[in-house]
């Protein structure tokens, strides 16, 4: 009954009705090389990165997925969190995800003043200019969810007030 | 103790109580009563979330009842009562109401919400406990929410049969013995889309039963949603040691006592009326610690907060709770 791929080129389908582990692999990582289901089922999507087409493969996966499932996501912090995302949106709950992001790799920071998301390169706890308004951000590791990306807030908001 | 009680029978049962009267009485089977109330002019009453519960007072007591309709707009208050002969008499004392009869009411108390986030509502009832479900399915069609129900009843004893056959059309599954029940469950709990919501309510080794093969299943626990019934025997429970931050003392709440009941053995006056969870009298401050909560007054919301329990029936999910008494 098995169908884990073991060539993780596509996301090609798993068997309709999976209530194993999906493993989802951004960019180059080998996180989930030896990840442990737990005795459940695997299935091995890779995708280069979380790309329109890789979204969309990963939703149709999970329309196809069953409650008792679990979702693993592997790789650079901004292709994690769009995909936890959506995720979310397919009715995945937070106990039903876990997120192994990469110690580097792009963020995304959620501007809190004009809501534009920026990509940055930059550590958690430094300063990063959003695109939309220009505003300075610092951004912590408050990470939304439901947004997908950091919470940025004014850096200099205390000395305006 | 009984000082107590009389001392608080004059007050009245909740803020804002509603006086309604009996506008119809009947039969669903032999043993399960419906009752519905309104208003003497047939005003609107204050709306509802599906899943709420009404409490009814009679005589001396209260007991808390499952309102069956969607909530939205009602103009009446209908609850079905299964008429349990050695009970504490709630329950008779609701089945010789009649027409024209006034009684009093809570306003309705929300515990077993649908979530507006769910894709799906699997709903799953056994015996009366189809009132609350059948509040979840009447939702549903109206606001064409996607539902389903499992409803286990013998035949010729359930309530609200052909209501829910009507409000469910092939979304109804009605089992009426125990192994067809097993076998529907395994198959719909290992077929759901994502984001689908459990609901259960019926006798609670029925519940635990469902929820612990949900689990079993993988079934993440915020999924997962369940009523007791109101006057339910709640189990002794674990021993845990309460202290009294104010009074700076330490009592030891054995398996098979109330706090409330060691509150009052150690001299305390705390108000109460129903002392079974449903009135909302008791309501203790919690300090700290994890209130193991099984009353049916507070609110999803506040029980998950830990800062107030109901003595009456809760206990400690720790060995020990810190209360600011
Ligand atoms: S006495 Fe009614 S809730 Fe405790
Ligand atoms: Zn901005």
């Amino acid at each position: 009954m098995r169908t884990a791929s073991q060539s993780p080129a596509t996301g090609a389908g798993c068997e309709p009705g999976f209530r194993g582990v999906i493993c989802v692999s951004f960019a180059t990582t080998d996180a989930l090389q030896d990840h442990d289901t737990g005795g459940m089922p695997r299935h091995d999507l890779r995708f280069a990165a979380a790309t329109p087409e890789a979204i969309a493969n990963l939703r149709s996966v999970l329309g196809h997925s069953r409650v008792g499932v679990r979702v693993v996501l592997a790789g650079p912090p901004a292709d994690v969190h769009a995909a936890a995302s959506v995720a979310a949106e397919c009715g995945l709950v937070d106990e039903e995800m876990t997120l192994v992001c990469d110690e580097v790799g792009p963020r995304v920071i959620f501007c809190g003043h004009c809501h534009t998301s920026t990509t940055t390169d930059h550590p958690i706890g430094t300063n990063v200019d959003c695109q939309g308004c220009g505003t300075t951000l610092i951004f912590t590791d408050h990470f939304s969810r439901r947004v997908g990306g950091y919470l940025g807030f004014s850096a200099h908001a205390e000395e305006a007030a | 103790m009984t000082g107590t009680a009389l001392q608080n029978k004059a007050k009245p049962l909740l803020d804002g109580t509603l006086q309604l009267e009996v506008t119809s009485v009947s039969a669903q089977t032999d043993s399960i009563t419906s009752i519905t109330f309104g208003g003497a002019l047939g005003e609107l009453l204050p709306s509802y979330v599906p899943g709420s519960h009404l409490v009814v007072q009679y005589g001396t007591g209260a007991n808390a009842y499952s309102l069956t309709g969607s909530g939205s707009a009602p103009t009446e208050y209908s609850i079905s009562v299964l008429r349990i002969e050695n009970g504490a008499g709630g329950s008779l004392a609701m089945h010789a109401l009649c027409v024209g009869d006034l009684v009093q009411v809570s306003h309705p108390r929300s515990a077993f919400a649908p979530a507006a986030t769910a894709s799906h509502h699997l709903l799953i009832a056994a015996g009366i406990g189809i009132t609350p479900v059948l509040s979840h399915a009447r939702y549903a069609a109206e606001w064409g929410a996607s539902a389903s129900l499992i409803y286990v009843h013998r035949p010729g004893t359930g309530a609200h049969v052909a209501e829910a056959r009507q409000l469910l059309g092939p979304g109804l599954t009605e089992c009426l013995d125990r192994s067809s029940f097993q076998e529907v469950l395994t198959r719909q709990l290992t077929t759901q889309q994502l984001g689908t919501h459990l609901y259960v309510c019926g006798p609670n080794a029925f519940m635990d039963s469902v929820l612990k093969q949900a689990r079993d299943l993988g079934w993440p626990k915020s999924l997962l949603h369940s009523e007791a019934f109101s006057g339910a025997a709640l189990d002794d429970g674990e021993p845990f040691e309460v202290r009294l931050a104010r009074s700076k003392v330490t009592l030891n709440v054995p398996a098979g006592v109330s706090l409330l009941g060691t509150l009052e053995n150690a001299g305390l006056t705390v108000p109460n009326m129903c002392r079974k969870g449903i009135c909302g009298e008791c309501a203790v401050p919690v300090l700290r610690g994890e209130p193991l909560h099984r009353d049916l007054y507070l609110t999803d919301q506040e029980k998950d907060d830990n800062t107030t329990m109901m003595c009456c029936v809760s206990r400690s999910l720790g060995q020990e709770l810190e209360l600011d008494l």
